[in-house]
């Protein structure tokens, strides 16, 4: 890569990711997001909640660039993700919801190439693909196809490739969804580990438990809006805890889910 | 912090211009990719090019006279490599584009720091590569058949380069459109064969009735044949210059929509 001018912030009043009114309607007319504001700060470990279809992936997906938002500006540490979106793009890691690989590549094919596509070179591939690999007790399983994996260790991989890069902001879209509680346990830990080195972590989830162990901020979207953000300490100020503040922010109740699962 | 972070840390982020390691490793993808499959990619070309070589150039071609002092053979040659250099060309690009986008891995590419004008550039190395292997092999079928002849290796060069680029640009826009393996097949099926065929192939325009030569000189693949042949055996039938404006005139469109395709996010983002 060739060098020009500085573009990342590191000042710690800027955030780590800054949305404002951020909007984002798919071909067909759905609307996925509308008015979205909200700020991470750095060094953050920020848990978003919603429900199926509300808008988180799609959030993510207009934050890393696999979406084009339709309106509204993002800043990542204050580099606008759309207008300078390459270098806003170095500064994040993502772990997608699904499994976006080429699946007859191998394990440290997948790990290696994206450590390329961030522009590091082949010491500093091997150094972290190695290191990655050996962390995610994928060493025995480095040379077989992506394919051939069971899906915890393709999550595994994912993750790996998340961090090749040594990215500032980490994003995970779900990342425990259907691995062993031993692969949860150990990434919870070294989750807790990788925020305490000063990675800024965006963390969706669908295990409130998840949420409630791991983040320090917590907002709530609920059809494409945020319904709620604060502190996690602001969720637990009422009986009932993190689940009955989400099913009230997304504007269920306890009773209401458990008639609805009777009724089906 | 890590040991990758403080050397991070050490050099301060810098504003990109090139990414040269990401341009490689798509290259070394691609490249990997095509390997998982030798006998789609570059064997079955080559015994294609061999088939025809064979029996319109050696057995058919036996009973034809010389065309402007060239046994057909040697006539035929260019065409067949031709033919074979805009297939590689168009099956590489489509093929890469395609298989990203319906495994979704072409997300990798999106989330890091590529520009698309590196991700355009980058499909078109590979598919340059690949029409040059398969180039190189059909060359020394030719030689067997005393067939291979070089005139001029840097406008040969041209011709292969050049061809791969506009070929391996309309792949990525039919990849980018398409969303089956149907709709992929289809350019290739009522467009490129049938006026590959008819551009010259196996026969001079001098052949043809006069109202089919006009539709010769419109067809572009008689230009890209006609250059090729030129390039080897000196066997020219176009106005000079005329076959390279009608290259660099493509490449310049279908660069300029392909990036634009890229740029809006057609076929590619959300």
């Amino acid at each position: 890569m060739t060098p020009a001018t500085i573009p990342a912030s590191t000042h710690p009043s800027v955030p780590a990711i800054n949305i404002e009114h951020l909007h984002k309607v798919y071909r067909g007319g759905t609307v996925a997001v509308q008015d979205l504001s909200m700020q991470i700060q750095p060094g953050d470990f920020f848990g978003f909640l919603g429900p199926n279809g509300a808008g988180k992936s799609t959030t993510i997906h207009c934050i890393t660039g696999i979406a084009k938002p339709t309106s509204g500006k993002i800043e990542i540490f204050g580099i606008d993700a759309v207008k300078d979106y390459r270098e806003a793009r170095r500064l994040i890691g993502l772990s997608p919801q699904e499994f976006n690989v080429d699946t007859f590549a191998t394990v440290t094919q997948i790990v290696d190439w994206m450590g390329g596509y961030f522009g590091l070179n082949a010491a500093q591939r091997k150094s972290r693909v190695d290191m990655l690999i050996q962390r995610f007790d994928l060493t025995a399983h480095a040379k077989k196809q992506f394919r051939e994996l069971s899906g915890g260790l393709k999550r595994r991989v994912i993750l790996a490739r998340a961090l090749v890069h040594d990215p500032k902001l980490l994003i995970l879209d779900e990342p425990t969804a259907g691995v062993d509680v031993e692969l949860r346990l150990d990434l919870w830990r070294y989750l807790g580990e990788l925020n305490r080195e000063g990675k800024t972590i965006l963390l969706t989830s669908h295990y409130l438990e998840e949420i409630e162990r791991l983040c320090r901020t917590i907002a709530i979207i609920a059809a494409g809006k945020i319904v709620r953000e604060g502190p996690k300490a602001e969720f637990f100020t009422v009986p009932g805890g993190l689940e009955k503040a989400y099913l009230a922010a997304t504007g269920k109740t306890a009773e209401h889910v458990t008639a609805s699962a009777g009724a089906a | 912090m890590s040991e990758y972070a403080e050397m991070q840390a050490a050099v301060p982020a810098k504003r990109i211009l090139i990414n040269w390691v990401g341009l490689w490793t798509i290259i070394r993808r691609e490249w990997s990719r095509v390997w998982r499959v030798p006998i789609q990619a570059f064997l079955a070309p080559w015994i294609s090019a061999l088939m025809f070589i064979f029996i319109f150039g050696y057995v058919v071609g036996g009973n034809i006279r010389l065309i402007a002092g060239h046994r057909y053979v040697e006539f035929v040659l260019p065409g067949v490599l031709m033919l074979n250099v805009v297939n590689a060309a168009f099956l590489q690009s489509t093929s890469q584009i395609y298989f990203q986008r319906f495994l979704r891995y072409i997300e990798e590419t999106l989330v890091s720091p590529l520009s698309y004008v590196e991700m355009i550039i980058g499909s078109l190395a590979m598919t340059i590569v690949r029409s040059v292997v398969t180039s190189i092999g059909i060359l020394i079928i030719g030689l067997a058949f005393g067939a291979t002849h070089m005139n001029n290796i840097f406008e040969f060069l041209f011709w292969i380069v050049s061809v791969s680029i506009i070929f391996g640009l309309l792949g990525i826009m039919i990849a980018l459109w398409a969303n089956n393996f149907e709709q992929l097949t289809m350019l290739n099926v009522f467009f490129i064969a049938p006026l590959s065929f008819v551009g010259g192939v196996f026969n001079t325009v001098a052949m043809l009735p006069g109202w089919m030569k006009w539709i010769a000189y419109a067809n572009p693949f008689f230009y890209f044949i006609n250059g090729l042949r030129d390039s080897m055996i000196g066997f020219d039938e176009a106005p000079h210059g005329v076959g390279i404006a009608v290259a660099l005139g493509l490449i310049a469109i279908m660069g300029a929509a392909t990036w634009r395709l890229f740029s809006i996010g057609y076929g590619l983002r959300e």
